[in-house]
């Protein structure tokens, strides 16, 4: 009995590779890093969400970030300089949110991503953005009113997004890499935007005003063939990229009916594709929605009315999707639905003699379908429009 | 066995000498009809009016009716009005009964004595369990009076049944040992590993039954493998079980064996309230067995070694809060667990006008004062809180020590090691704890040895109408408490 107590305590002291101690107070936390490539260098910005001192920093508003910049031939030589520059150890595991430039999309995502992976304390959970016009470092700087500190307000961003305007998992770093690496899938990455003047946007004061001077806000889907960056797409085809991924989880959707806007809210849009065979697919979509806005002469009381709407929705629908197709197609090239997935799973034999030239020339030709099924489930609190004739 | 003389002022003279001519020891000598009648008694312990009252008033009666020249001392023993009474004839058993509170009557000319009980009342009286205090149930609790505490089992369970072995252990106290238990349902084993390990003691005095719970286990363990108790109830469920008691002479707890583990996790409350609540409690007693044995442990692993499985924003608070310690969190934790339990032990020694004073102490100067001069995190003094408040809810201070003990390894381990630290040491006790035996009986039981009668009570209580058998494990004698065969 002594004999295997020995053995068991020998073996814990053992087995203890990956003791590393740490004390909280000795690291410094990043919460997100922004990379930017300015002539041949990588300019690394990590933001450090660390307070110098307890008192201060529990105040409500203070500033609990700091932010480092550093330049290197490689990401890791460039953060290296940043270790310099901190009185604390870098601690990586805690990353929410890395921004990239437009440069390094175009350059390819994954002459960076090496490190991130790679390095032990990452985790691969983290949301990936992309930043038009602006330079990654200066989204990191910005200071959001209601959120403690950047990183978490554009985690914060993404997340709340996620539900209300359909934001979906391509915000994640894996997702992006799972679908680099798959065959016949195309990635994804959301972009986010500055609005307003950096300077005012990362100062102190930026947040004792009612109406901030700089905030951020998400703009569409980058759309990308392998790790590069070929172009951005439009609010409108951002959402119907959504409802073909399955990622739409409420939209709200503008139809014109007999000249005037109704705004159908749905929160239910359920979408299966299906390959019909090598060379066809089917999009089947089904949405359910409620009024939320109609003005001018509508009697929504008729069935005949609703049946209508519902009509002019399912146009809409198949019209949107049908367009952005097309435009996928033949502008970008760059099959970020996963069709050439679909037929590597299923005709595998067909995707051999295709694989090489799938996205220039393949997927051009490849049918594609779309159904829509919509059904208007209520008119919410009036059943009437204000404007109604027959009162 | 030493003769008794038959001049009762030689034997008078030899108690007064072997008592050192104490005050306390008293005599009278009395005559009837040309016979000394002498009266040995100890003022201290004995009640001297019932001795006026009985013994001396008896005497002279007895000097009224006739023949009684011929035997006096068979008149004497049938006519005193006490029903205690018996005679002996050892002079080496006169100090105990004296000591006892006996009064001791030896008539000239006989070489016997008549022994009669005069026991002054120096006990208090049945008062309400204060060391195990329940809301359902009874209030009464066990005293230090060896009778009155029988008496406490007997009037439960009125079955011919429940026996009481007494012994005397304690070559001077001769205290009186009673093991109690109830004949066709103990183990006989048991009763018989009892009674040897009991035989064995040799010891100078015992004045309490946790002097004795040393001697009924073998094996070392900081948990203790005996549970004692001050409630009669607790002690009849226990007896109606299969287990055996043992009551020590002057000591309101008693002692229960065999114990195991999920002893601790149970309360005596627990069969007098609805079973489903019960299980809950027994779950939230059972998480709160973790919590406090771990929390210190978790929170210095995943503090110093493991911060990536902090979420995001605790862990930049904590970072915060730790901002200014000059400490190092092992220690901050070691430092402040060692002053909560000096706090504890101070409050329970402490009389209670005295422990206003400590709790503001404790809770200002301490709590407060060490955040703001930033000796300690705030978080510190919530997880030492957590912990303490945690281990408060059972009432077994030897199960609360053994707790506080495997938490200072786990911390000492996790320090060490990390995550890997706690596991290894969660290894080492549940290690330990399953090889703990005593009685034959594992003390992970019903758990361990897996038993499922038992377990209908363990940590899940069924409704009692569902538990007919009685725990395998306890004894294996007459197994159905409800139902089937007697």
């Amino acid at each position: 009995m002594k004999k295997n107590f020995l053995i068991i305590i020998i073996l814990c002291f053992a087995l203890c590779g990956c003791a590393d101690y740490a004390e909280l107070n000795k690291l410094s936390i990043v919460t997100a890093i922004g990379i930017d490539k300015s002539e041949d260098e990588y300019e690394v910005t990590l933001l450090i969400a660390n307070s110098p001192k307890a008192e201060t920093s529990s105040k409500e508003g203070e500033a609990k970030t700091t932010v480092y910049q550093g330049k290197g031939k490689s990401i890791a030589e460039a953060v290296k300089i940043i270790d310099k520059k901190t009185p604390k150890q870098l601690y990586f595991s805690h990353i929410n949110v890395v921004v990239i430039s437009e440069e390094i999309g175009k350059e390819g995502f994954l002459n960076i991503a090496d490190w991130l992976i790679r390095h032990p304390q990452t985790r691969n959970r983290f949301h990936l953005m992309q930043v038009n016009n602006n330079k990654a470092g200066d989204v990191l700087k910005i200071i959001s009113p209601l959120e403690s500190f950047p990183s978490q307000s554009i985690a914060t961003l993404i997340e709340s997004n996620k539900n209300s305007r359909s934001v979906g998992d391509t915000a994640s770093y894996s997702n992006f890499i799972g679908r680099v690496l798959e065959k016949g899938y195309e990635p994804t990455m959301p972009t986010i935007k500055i609005n307003g003047s950096i300077e005012e946007g990362s100062m102190q004061e930026n947040l004792e005003t009612t109406k901030p001077k700089t905030y951020l806000s998400l703009g569409p889907l980058a759309i990308y063939k392998n790790d590069k960056l070929i172009g951005t797409t439009t609010k409108k085809q951002t959402e119907s990229i959504y409802i073909i991924n399955n990622e739409a989880k409420e939209l709200t959707y503008e139809i014109k009916y007999k000249n005037n806007i109704i705004n159908i809210f749905s929160n239910t849009i359920r979408t299966k594709i299906k390959l019909k065979n090598e060379n066809t697919a089917d999009i089947y979509v089904k949405a359910k929605g409620t009024i939320y806005e109609a003005n001018g002469n509508i009697n929504l009381n008729s069935i005949k009315e609703i049946e209508n709407i519902e009509k002019t929705w399912n146009k809409t629908i198949k019209k949107d999707l049908n367009n952005l197709i097309k435009e996928i197609k033949e502008n970008y090239q760059s099959d970020i639905f996963g069709f050439g997935n679909m037929i590597y799973k299923n005709y595998p034999k067909k995707w051999e003699k295709i694989k090489n030239n799938w996205n220039e020339k393949h997927f051009k030709k490849f049918n594609i379908k779309v159904h829509a099924e919509t059904q208007i489930i209520s008119t919410a609190s009036l059943t009437k429009t204000l404007k109604d004739d027959d009162k | 066995m030493e003769k008794i003389d038959i001049k009762i002022e030689k034997v008078i003279d030899k108690v007064k000498n072997l008592y050192g001519n104490s005050a306390d020891v008293n005599s009278r000598i009395i005559e009837i009809k040309k016979t000394k009648i002498g009266i040995l008694f100890l003022e201290s312990s004995s009640q001297t009016s019932t001795i006026s009252d009985f013994i001396v008033k008896s005497a002279v009666y007895t000097e009224k009716s006739k023949n009684i020249f011929e035997n006096l001392f068979n008149t004497l023993k049938n006519k005193l009005f006490n029903c205690q009474l018996f005679t002996i004839d050892n002079f080496e058993e006169f100090p105990y009964y004296l000591s006892s509170g006996f009064t001791i009557i030896i008539v000239d000319g006989n070489d016997k004595a008549i022994i009669m009980e005069t026991r002054a009342n120096l006990d208090r009286g049945v008062t309400e369990a204060t060391s195990e205090p329940i809301i359902r149930g009874s209030k009464d609790s066990f005293t230090e009076s060896h009778s009155k505490n029988l008496g406490l089992i007997r009037k439960r369970i009125k079955d011919p049944n429940l026996w009481f072995e007494e012994m005397k252990i304690g070559r001077r106290t001769k205290t009186r040992v009673s093991i109690a238990y109830i004949n066709n349902i103990a183990d006989k084993n048991k009763i018989k590993q009892i009674k040897k390990r009991l035989n064995k003691i040799d010891i100078d005095g015992i004045l309490d039954s946790g002097n004795i719970r040393d001697y009924l286990t073998d094996q070392k363990s900081i948990f203790p493998q005996i549970k004692s108790s001050e409630r009669p109830d607790m002690a009849c469920q226990e007896l109606l079980n299969g287990k055996i008691i043992i009551l020590v002479e002057n000591c309101p707890f008693i002692l229960i064996m065999p114990t195991v583990f999920l002893d601790y996790i149970r309360s005596p409350e627990d069969q007098n309230q609805k079973s489903i609540n019960i299980t809950f409690t027994r779950i939230l007693r059972f998480f709160a067995l973790i919590i406090t044995i771990l929390t210190p442990a978790i929170y210095i692993a995943i503090v110093t070694y493991d911060q990536n499985t902090i979420p995001d924003k605790l862990l930049i608070s904590l970072a915060v809060q730790r901002e200014g310690v000059p400490f190092p969190t092992f220690f901050e934790i070691i430092l402040f667990m060692t002053v909560f339990e000096i706090l504890r032990e101070s409050d329970l020694k402490s009389p209670t006008n005295m422990s206003t004073a400590m709790s503001i102490v404790g809770a200002l100067v301490l709590g407060q004062a060490a955040v703001d001069a930033s000796i300690v995190s705030p978080i510190t003094i919530i997880i030492v809180a957590i912990t303490s408040i945690c281990s408060l809810i059972f009432q077994d201070s030897d199960f609360i020590n053994g707790i506080r003990f495997w938490r200072f390894l786990f911390i000492i381990a996790s320090s060490l090691l990390g995550v890997v630290g706690i596991l290894s040491m969660a290894l080492i006790w549940i290690t330990k704890m399953a090889s703990l035996k005593n009685l034959n009986t594992s003390f992970l039981s019903p758990i361990a040895p897996f038993d499922k009668d038992a377990n209908k009570d363990a940590i899940i209580k069924s409704a009692t109408p569902n538990i007919i058998k009685r725990p395998n494990y306890i004894s294996k004698l007459n197994p159905f408490k409800q139902g089937g065969k007697r």
